[in-house]
């Protein structure tokens, strides 16, 4: 039988850190609702953009550009997007996952460089052969979370294509968790460049537009800008999921808190009246002895 | 015409204006009513806007694309 103060500390204890994880889910759902909307926000953004971009280059080749870019590609650029902090299911455990996966099969012999965002992939990558910290390229990125808007992303962005451009990476993908719904997370491994070509035949605008200057100048404005917005989707699309992930770890462990609760108050009453019955019990037994 | 300026964060103008210009990337320029369908680049400068009942706007631009087309204008700025 389960000592009668044990279970009642027991019972304080959980019922603090149900507390704390209702608290956490709370927190966590405010969060989300906002990223929610900021990339809610984005979407007309991001689908006007590729409009015209597709609209200028139907008629371009536009293969012969610098972030186009093809041939083998010898050196990798992982980018992996994660949290700052833990207590959201697997959320950072996926992610970090897919990108060792990538680096043992996908990619296995060549060489694979990492960046990471938040501090949960820092963590995991930092000892490893992978993690640069070369003076050029960005690192410290955790506190991107913490004023997540496309002036503080953009010069990232600009950052990471550089090492393209200067030819320092042949290939660069984000490894990130893409937001489906709340509860939904998908891993994903998108190629950030070289620029993939998205051509959806029937779409070919009959309009004459006027470019102003040239359609070769609009393009080369438009696909890093694309490209940035395509970073900054990435980075609000992780930060989405990880509150997602979070809101539905702490609904459950609240769940399992209220289950524990109850049984421990169940063993705790049951406790209560055993000790209550032997009381009695042992009064009724020294009375009798008296009587008799 | 109908004037929207959109940035990836937020929606940071959207109305009926007279005129607008523009900082396009070689030189500004102004577009009316009826203008024809175009597609611009802009550069770091300040769009300058009148709405239809005369208030003036101004919003700096670090850069962008507008999109004219059918007295809809539709400017990605950044």
């Amino acid at each position: 039988m389960p000592n009668l103060k044990e279970v009642r500390n027991r019972i304080v204890s959980v019922g603090s850190t149900m507390q704390i994880t209702s608290a956490m889910k709370m927190v966590s759902a405010a969060k989300l609702k906002r990223a929610q909307d900021a990339i809610t926000q984005m979407r007309p953004y991001a689908n006007k953009l590729q409009e015209i971009l597709q609209n200028v280059s139907s008629s371009l080749d536009t293969s012969e550009n610098t972030y186009a870019r093809t041939g083998t590609a010898k050196h990798i650029l992982l980018v992996v997007i994660s949290s700052n902090r833990g207590l959201a299911g697997g959320f950072n455990a996926n992610v970090i996952k897919k990108a060792w996966s990538l680096i043992k099969n996908e990619y296995a012999g060549q060489s694979v460089s990492i960046i990471t965002i938040g501090k949960k992939a820092n963590d995991a990558f930092k000892r490893t052969d992978y993690n640069i910290h070369g003076t050029d390229l960005p690192h410290g990125l955790n506190e991107v979370f913490d004023n997540l808007t496309y002036t503080t992303v953009a010069p990232i962005a600009e950052k990471i294509m550089g090492t393209f451009v200067n030819k320092q990476f042949d290939k660069i993908v984000l490894v990130y968790n893409q937001f489906k719904n709340a509860a939904v997370q998908l891993v994903q491994a998108e190629q950030l460049l070289p620029v993939v070509a998205t051509t959806t035949p029937g779409s070919t605008n009959a309009t004459d537009y006027i470019f102003e200057p040239s359609k070769e100048f609009i393009i080369s404005d438009l696909i890093p800008r694309s490209l940035k917005t395509q970073f900054y989707k990435a980075l609000l699309d992780s930060y989405a999921s990880e509150h997602g992930a979070r809101m539905t770890a702490m609904h459950k462990a609240t769940d399992n808190a209220k289950d524990m609760l109850r049984d421990l108050k169940i063993s705790y009453n049951k406790a209560r009246q055993t000790a209550i019955t032997t009381e009695i019990l042992e009064i009724v037994a020294g009375a009798e002895a008296l009587n008799g | 015409m109908k004037l929207e300026i959109i940035t990836p964060d937020k929606k940071l103008f959207e109305g009926h204006v007279k005129s607008a210009t523009f900082p396009g990337a070689e030189g500004s320029f102004g577009v009316l009513n009826n203008h024809a369908a175009m597609i611009a680049t802009l550069k770091n400068g300040i769009i300058e806007l009148i709405e239809d009942n005369n208030t003036p706007h101004q919003f700096p631009v670090k850069g962008g694309v507008v999109e004219v087309y059918k007295n809809n204008v539709i400017v990605l700025a950044e």
